[in-house]
C-alpha cells in the first residue's frame, strides 16, 4: 500500500473546528465539516439489558428517544447518535441489526415530525481478541465482517474500535517498553488495519453507508488512561504522548484504504490525522468525563467537526435521564463554537480552547493544532512504512516537548523522556530490520501469533 | 445579533410545532369532506351524521366514502400505529364511521362493496363481549364486512353464519372457561361441512394451547392483531399458514 | 355435649376455619389451606371442573378438604354442635351438591335453554348428615347463608354487613379485594351492588413469583431513599421488616432473614405503585435495564405481571365508577372505604388509592380483615343473623348491577385496557370520562386516615393458634394402559401438579388436584406422545 506522502492542510492556521477539507453528507442528511459543529451523544446501555434482544432493543429505543426529545425541547437543530455495539450486538450480527433499524425508524420519526436533522453511527465491537483467536481467519473475524454487512443497510456510518496489537501492546505498556510498543500499534496494527479496513470500505460502498475511521482507542487510550491525571505514577505522562502520536500512524490507515471520515471520537489522535487528510472529525473532551478523565479537556474541540461524550451509561439524574443531560450539553458546547463561526469569531474561541490546556501536560501540547500538523508533517515525510513513519513522528512528539519551555515536566517525566528519544534514535532504519528485531524480541509473547499479521 | 438565528446554532421547534398544528392533514381538497375528515379523526359521531347529510345533498355517496371517511380513518389508523391515539378512539371515530356509512349506503340504496367478510361472535353462554366490541370495531375501521353475531351466541348460529356468508375469517371471544368450549365444537362442525375457515379465538381464560389444540384454531392474544389476520386470511392464508405465523 | 360451633369461610383460594367455645364466645383455634382442593384458580375454572367430571366428583374434593381442615383444629369434633358456612355462591353449591349451571354461564339466552335462569339461593339449614362423608356428629347443624345474584353470595353479604356500612349517614364504598371483587356503594343508606372480574392478580396467582399470603410472602415494600425495604408476613402472619433492595438490580443490598418466598397480591401492589412512584414504571413498561423490578435474589416482577396486576386494578377502579354512575354520584362524594379480604387487610391502603383501588377524596379507610370467616363466626354464635343475611339478600337484588352486561362498565374497562395495556396517558382517561359524561377520576388530593380494625385476616386465632393445611387435596395416583413412563407429561405441567414413580409399564402418575390448573388446561394429555393421559380418569380417582 502507498502511504500518504503529503498535508491536506498547508500549515494548522487554515485549521478550525466544524470545517473539513473534505467534508461528507450522510444520508440523514448531515453534512459533516461542512461549516458546523455537530453534537455526536455516545448513549451505553445498562449491564443487564443486553440480556435479550428485546430488552436491548428497549434500552436503546429509551436512550434514543430521551435524546432525540430533548434535541428538540432545547432546539439543538443536529445531532448524531451513535452506538458502540456490546459484545452480544456483534457476537449476533442480526441483534446489531435490528437495533441499528430501529434506530434509523426513530431518527426518520424526529426528521418527519419535528425535521430534526440526525444521523446514526453503528461502530461495531471488534470482538476479535488477538490473543484468542486468529484475526483473520476465525469465526470471530467472520462475525464483525457479518455486522458491518448487517448494519450498513441501516446506519448512516459505520465504525470499529479495531484490536490488532492490543495483545503485544499491553504486554509492553506494563512494562514501559516503547520499542514493544511501536511494534504492536504501527507494525502489528496498521497491517491489522489494511486487512480490515479495505473489507469495510467495500462493505460500506456497497450499502451507501459512509465509513468512517478507525481509534488506537484500545492502545493509545489504555496508556492516556493509566498515566491518568497529575497524581498518578504508573506510566508517565509523556510515554502516553509518544504512543499518542505513534497511534496517529496507525488510525491514518483507515483512510489511506478509502475511509471518508468523519473519525471516530476516542480516536485523540484525530487532529493530526485531519491536518493530514482533511477528513473531518469527531473528538472528546470534557464533555466525555462521564467516561474518563483527560489533561486535554477544551483544547480537543479545536478542529473537531463532530463534538462527542465518548459513551454515557444510561440512568436517571435530577436534570433527566443521562442521553438527554449529556445531549444537551455537547448540543450547548456546539452551539457556543458555532455562534463564534457565526460572528466569525472562529479563530479567536479556537484560541481560547487550545490556551487554556496548552500546558496542562504532554497530552494537550502535542495535541494543539500547530504540534498535531508538525507530527503530521514528520509522518507523512516519512512514509516509507508503518515504522519509519510511526517512529519518526515519536521523535518529532519528543522533540516538541522538549522545545517550549512553558511546559513544565517533574524530574521523573524529564528523565522517563530522555530515555525513550534515545531508544527510539536506537532502533533499526528499516521496518524489515525492525520487524526481525520485534519477532526475535516478542515472538515467545504469550498469545501473540505473527500469522494474524501475515508476518 | 446576527448569530442567534444563524442556521445551525438553534431551531425553534416549538414554532414549527405550533405551525404543524393549526394545520390539520390535509386528505381532502374540498373543504365539507375535510371538515368530515377531520371530526372523524375527532371521533364526533353526532356531528360526521350532519355532515354525511349535507354532503350527501350536493355529493355521490361515493364520493363522500373514498374522498371523507376513508381517508379520515385512514389518519385515525396512523395516529394509532404512532402511539398518539389508543384504543377508546379508534373505537369512537370507527364507530363515526360507520354511521357515516350507514347513510351513504341509505342514500345509494346499496351496501358498498367491502374488502371481505369477517364472522365474529362472543361464546355461548358468556356476556363478556369487550374484546369483540375491539375486534368489530378495528375490522370495521380495516374496511372489512364484520357479520356481527353479538354475544351468548349458539354453536349452530355461527356455523350457519359461516355457511350463509362465507367469510374469509371467524372470530370467537370468551372471558369464561366454561364457555370457550363450544370452540372446539364449532370449528368441528365447520369441518363436517368442509368449511375450511380461519377461527381466531381469544379472550381472558383462552390459552394459546387451548386453540391450538384443535383444526381451523388461531390463538389471538390481543384484540387488536384482528386486522392483521384478517388480511392475511384475504391474501388467501390457510388456518395452518396463520398459526404458523401467529402463534408459537 | 354441642358445645363447639365451627365457623368457615369457603374461599375461592382455600379454605379458612375456626372452632369457637359456644358458652363464652371464644375462638379456640384457626386451621387454613393455602390452597383450593380443586383444580384451577377460580371460580370459574371450579364450576368447569364440575361441569366437567360431575358435580358430585367437586363435592367429595370439597368435603375431603374440609374434613382435613376440621381435623386440624385440634377440637373434639363430635362436640361440635354447629357448623356455620360463608362463602361466594359456587364453593356454597358445590359443597352441598347443588345446581351450578347457572354459575357457568352469564347468556341469558343460554341460561333459558338449560333451564336455569334466574335461580335464587337461599338460606338454608341442613343437618351435617346430608352432606356426604363430611366429619361431623349426627345431628349437627349447618347454617348456609343466602345469596343476592349468581355472582354475588353470602361472601358480599358478609362484607356489607360486617362493615356496618348501610347503618352509617355517609356515602361509602365496600370493597372484597379478590379475584372476584365483590363492591357495594351506600348513598343515602341505599345499597348498589356490583361484582368485577378482577382476575387472580390481587390475590398473588397469576404473578411470575406470586403466591397467596402465607408466611415468608412479601406483602409490602415501603421505600427507604435511595432504595426500598422488603416487608414480608412471619410465621404468624404479621408484617416484618425484610431486605433492603434496589428495584432496578438483582441482589439484596443488605439481606434479612428470612429469605422471601414470593410476592402476595398486596406485595404486588406495594411494589407497583413505588415503581411508578420513582418513575421506573410507565404502564405497561418497566424502565429497568432488563425491563424486570427487582425483590432481591430471583425474585421479580415482569412486565407481563405489571399488566396482569393492571388489568385487576383497572377492573376495581372500572367497577367504583360504574357503581358510582349507577347510584347517580360523583367518585369524589365517596369519602369512606372498607376494603377486605386477605389483600384488603394486608394491602397498605395509601398506596392502594394512589394506584386507583380506593376512590381519590376517600378520607377514611377501613381494613376490615375477612369478612368472611367474621361472618361465620356471627352466624355460629348469633342467633337471627341467618334471617338478617336473607333480609338483606332481597333488598339488595333490587339494585344489582351487572358489569357484564353494563355499557358504562365496558367503556370504563375499555379506558382502564387502554391505560394499562396501551400506555395511554391519565389525562386522555380522565377526557374519555368526561366525553362519556362519567364520574369524574381525580388524582388523590391527601392521605387518607386508615383504621385497621384486625391485625391479620383471620382475627383471633385462638389459644391453640393457627395450623396450616398444605395440601388440601390427597394425592390420586393412577396407571394408564400404554404409559411408557416418559414424563413428558411431568415436564409440561405448569403447575407442577404431576409426579411419577415406578419405570416403564410400571409408571404411576400422581397428580394434585389443588395445584392443577384445571380442566381448561390440559397440557398434561396433549403433552402424551402415546395419547393415553386421561385426565378425567385421575380425578375421578
Amino acid at each position: 500500500m502507498k502511504l500518504t506522502g503529503t498535508m491536506a492542510y498547508r500549515s494548522s492556521e487554515e485549521m478550525v473546528f466544524g470545517k473539513a477539507l473534505k467534508p461528507v453528507e450522510t444520508r440523514g442528511g448531515l453534512r459533516i465539516g461542512g461549516g458546523m459543529v455537530i453534537p455526536e451523544l455516545v448513549p451505553h446501555p445498562r449491564p443487564g439489558s443486553e440480556m435479550s434482544l428485546k430488552t436491548l432493543l428497549r434500552e436503546f429505543e429509551r436512550a434514543n428517544q430521551d435524546a432525540l426529545e430533548r434535541c428538540v425541547a432545547v432546539g439543538h437543530p443536529q445531532v448524531e447518535l451513535e452506538n458502540e455495539h456490546v459484545f452480544q450486538m456483534t457476537h449476533n450480527p442480526s441483534w446489531g441489526m435490528e437495533v441499528a433499524s430501529q434506530t434509523a425508524r426513530q431518527l426518520q420519526e424526529f426528521r418527519e415530525k419535528y425535521g430534526l436533522q440526525a444521523s446514526y453511527r453503528a461502530t461495531i465491537a471488534d470482538v476479535r481478541r488477538p490473543e484468542m483467536v486468529d484475526l483473520r481467519t476465525s469465526d470471530r473475524a467472520r462475525e464483525v465482517l457479518e455486522s458491518f454487512e448487517a448494519c450498513a443497510p441501516f446506519a448512516d456510518i459505520v465504525s470499529i474500535e479495531s484490536l490488532g496489537g492490543k495483545e503485544l501492546f499491553d504486554h509492553s505498556l506494563i512494562r514501559n517498553d516503547l520499542t514493544g510498543m511501536l511494534f504492536a500499534q504501527a507494525v502489528l496494527g496498521g497491517r491489522d488495519m489494511e486487512w480490515l479496513w479495505r473489507q469495510i470500505v467495500r462493505i460500506a460502498g456497497k450499502h451507501g453507508c459512509i465509513a468512517g475511521g478507525d481509534t488506537d482507542c484500545s492502545q493509545a487510550n489504555t496508556a492516556m488512561f493509566m498515566a491518568g491525571g497529575y497524581l498518578s505514577k504508573d506510566v508517565p505522562q509523556t510515554l502516553a504522548a509518544l504512543c499518542r502520536a505513534i497511534a496517529a500512524s496507525r488510525t491514518l490507515v483507515a483512510y489511506e484504504c478509502g475511509a471518508t471520515g468523519p473519525g471516530k471520537d476516542c480516536a485523540y489522535e484525530n487532529p493530526i490525522v485531519k491536518a493530514i487528510t482533511g477528513v473531518p472529525i469527531s473528538t472528546e473532551g470534557k464533555t466525555a468525563a462521564c467516561a474518563h478523565m483527560s489533561l486535554c479537556g477544551n483544547v480537543m474541540a479545536a478542529v473537531c467537526d463532530l463534538w462527542s461524550n465518548e459513551a454515557v451509561e444510561y440512568h436517571r439524574m435530577f436534570g433527566g435521564t443521562t442521553p438527554a443531560v449529556f445531549v444537551e450539553m455537547l448540543g450547548y458546547d456546539v452551539a457556543a463554537m458555532n455562534a463564534a463561526v457565526a460572528l466569525g469569531s472562529q479563530k479567536q474561541y479556537q484560541a481560547c480552547l487550545i490556551a487554556s490546556d496548552r500546558y496542562r501536560g504532554p497530552h494537550g501540547f502535542m495535541l494543539c493544532p500547530d504540534s498535531a500538523w508538525a507530527i503530521g508533517k514528520a509522518i507523512t515525510d516519512n512514509n516509507g512504512s508503518f515504522y519509519s513513519r510511526a517512529r519518526a513522528a515519536a521523535l518529532k512528539c519528543g522533540e516538541l516537548l522538549q522545545s517550549d519551555p512553558k511546559l513544565e515536566f517533574t524530574a521523573f517525566e524529564r528523565q522517563s523522556l530522555q530515555g525513550y528519544l534515545l531508544e527510539l534514535e536506537g532502533l533499526p532504519s528499516t521496518e524489515e530490520d525492525f520487524i526481525d528485531l520485534c519477532l526475535g524480541k516478542y515472538g515467545k509473547v504469550k498469545g501473540f501469533r505473527p500469522a494474524s499479521y501475515g508476518l | 445579533m446576527a448569530a442567534a438565528s444563524a442556521p445551525g446554532i438553534l431551531t425553534r421547534f416549538d414554532l414549527r410545532i405550533e405551525a404543524a398544528r393549526q394545520q390539520a392533514r390535509q386528505v381532502s381538497v374540498d373543504p365539507l369532506l375535510q371538515k368530515l375528515a377531520e371530526s372523524l379523526v375527532l371521533g364526533r359521531e353526532e356531528e360526521i351524521q350532519e355532515l354525511v347529510a349535507q354532503a350527501l345533498r350536493t355529493k355521490d355517496p361515493m364520493q363522500v366514502i373514498a374522498q371523507g371517511l376513508l381517508p379520515g380513518m385512514k389518519e385515525v389508523s396512523r395516529l394509532w400505529s404512532e402511539g398518539a391515539y389508543f384504543l377508546p378512539q379508534v373505537i369512537l371515530s370507527s364507530d363515526a364511521m360507520m354511521a357515516g356509512f350507514a347513510l351513504c349506503e341509505k342514500k345509494l340504496g346499496r351496501s358498498v362493496e367491502k374488502k371481505a367478510k369477517v364472522v365474529t361472535h362472543t361464546a355461548e353462554g358468556d356476556i363478556h363481549d369487550i374484546g369483540q366490541v375491539i375486534v368489530n370495531a378495528l375490522l370495521n375501521a380495516a374496511g372489512f364486512e364484520v357479520v356481527n353475531l353479538g354475544a351468548d351466541v349458539p354453536v349452530e348460529t355461527v356455523v350457519e353464519a359461516c355457511r350463509l356468508h362465507q367469510p374469509i375469517m371467524v372470530t370467537g371471544t370468551a372471558l369464561m372457561t366454561t364457555t370457550m368450549t363450544a370452540f372446539p365444537k364449532i370449528a368441528a362442525r365447520l369441518k363436517e361441512l368442509n368449511l375450511r375457515i380461519p377461527f381466531v379465538c381469544g379472550g381472558g381464560a383462552v390459552s394459546e394451547d387451548y386453540v391450538t389444540s384443535f383444526d381451523f384454531g388461531i390463538w389471538g392474544k390481543e384484540a387488536s392483531q384482528a386486522p392483521g389476520m384478517a388480511e392475511d386470511a384475504l391474501r388467501g392464508l390457510g388456518w395452518e399458514a396463520m398459526r404458523d405465523k401467529w402463534n408459537g | 355435649m354441642a358445645g363447639l360451633a365451627i365457623a368457615m369461610d369457603l374461599g375461592t383460594s382455600g379454605f379458612r376455619a375456626q372452632a369457637i367455645d359456644r358458652s363464652t364466645g371464644s375462638v379456640i383455634s384457626t386451621a387454613i389451606t393455602t390452597r383450593h382442593p380443586l383444580p384451577g384458580a377460580n371460580v370459574m375454572d371450579h364450576v368447569h371442573f364440575a361441569l366437567d367430571l360431575g358435580v358430585e366428583t367437586a363435592q367429595r374434593l370439597i368435603i375431603r378438604a374440609a374434613n382435613r381442615v376440621l381435623a386440624s383444629l385440634g377440637v373434639p369434633l363430635e362436640e361440635v354442635g354447629r357448623l356455620a358456612l360463608c362463602g361466594n355462591p359456587t364453593q356454597l353449591a358445590l359443597l352441598q351438591g347443588t345446581e351450578i349451571r347457572d354459575l357457568a354461564f352469564a347468556g341469558r339466552r343460554k341460561l333459558r335453554a338449560l333451564g336455569v335462569l334466574d335461580q335464587v339461593r337461599e338460606a338454608r339449614v341442613l343437618e351435617a348428615r346430608a352432606l356426604p362423608d363430611l366429619d361431623l356428629p349426627v345431628g349437627c347443624e349447618v347454617l348456609i347463608p343466602p345469596a343476592v345474584r349468581h355472582e354475588v353470595g353470602a361472601d358480599a353479604l358478609a362484607m356489607i354487613i360486617q362493615s356496618g356500612i348501610l347503618e352509617r349517614d355517609e356515602t361509602a364504598i365496600s370493597t372484597d379485594f379478590g379475584t372476584n371483587a365483590e363492591m357495594a356503594i351506600v348513598h343515602r343508606r341505599q345499597a348498589t351492588t356490583g361484582s368485577s372480574a378482577a382476575g387472580a392478580a390481587l390475590e398473588g396467582q397469576h404473578l411470575t413469583f406470586g403466591m397467596l399470603a402465607v408466611p415468608g410472602a412479601i406483602s409490602d415494600l415501603e421505600p427507604e431513599p435511595p432504595h426500598h425495604r422488603i416487608v414480608q408476613l412471619d410465621d404468624r402472619m404479621l408484617p416484618i421488616a425484610g431486605s433492603r433492595i434496589d428495584l432496578e438490580r438483582p441482589g439484596p443490598i443488605e439481606a434479612g432473614a428470612p429469605r422471601p418466598a414470593g410476592i402476595t397480591g398486596t406485595g404486588a401492589l406495594a411494589i407497583l405503585e413505588q415503581a411508578i412512584d420513582s418513575g421506573l414504571v410507565e404502564p405497561p413498561r418497566i424502565s429497568t435495564a432488563d425491563a424486570r423490578l427487582h425483590l432481591g435474589e430471583e425474585i421479580y416482577l415482569s412486565e407481563e405481571d405489571v399488566v396482569e396486576a393492571g388489568k385487576a386494578i383497572g377492573a376495581v377502579r372500572a367497577g367504583h365508577i360504574t357503581l358510582c354512575h349507577e347510584a347517580g354520584i360523583a367518585l369524589d362524594q365517596v369519602r369512606t372505604a372498607y376494603i377486605s379480604g386477605a389483600s384488603g387487610t394486608y394491602v397498605d391502603a395509601r398506596k392502594a388509592q394512589r394506584l386507583g383501588l380506593i376512590p381519590p377524596q376517600v378520607r377514611t379507610v377501613y381494613q376490615l380483615g375477612n369478612t368472611s370467616l367474621a361472618m361465620a363466626r356471627d352466624l355460629a354464635l348469633v342467633p337471627g343473623t341467618l334471617e338478617r343475611m336473607s333480609a338483606l339478600a332481597r333488598q339488595l337484588r333490587q339494585r344489582h348491577c351487572l358489569f357484564g352486561a353494563s355499557p358504562v362498565f365496558k367503556r370504563v374497562f375499555l379506558l382502564e385496557l387502554a391505560y394499562w395495556v396501551e400506555g395511554m396517558p391519565l389525562s386522555q382517561y380522565r377526557e374519555f370520562l368526561a366525553r362519556y359524561g362519567l364520574p369524574a377520576l381525580r388524582p388523590p388530593s391527601a392521605l387518607p386516615q386508615v383504621v385497621r380494625t384486625v391485625e391479620r385476616d383471620l382475627g383471633e386465632l385462638g389459644r391453640l393458634g393457627l395450623k396450616t393445611v398444605s395440601d388440601p387435596a390427597r394425592s390420586v395416583q393412577w396407571r394408564f394402559p400404554g404409559c411408557t413412563g416418559c414424563s413428558l407429561c411431568l415436564a409440561d405441567c405448569p403447575e407442577g401438579a404431576l409426579s411419577l414413580s415406578g419405570r416403564g409399564a410400571q409408571a404411576l402418575i400422581s397428580l394434585d388436584p389443588s395445584r392443577c390448573d384445571g380442566v381448561g388446561c390440559r397440557r398434561c394429555e396433549r403433552a402424551c406422545p402415546e395419547k393415553v393421559f386421561r385426565l378425567d380418569e385421575l380425578f375421578r380417582g
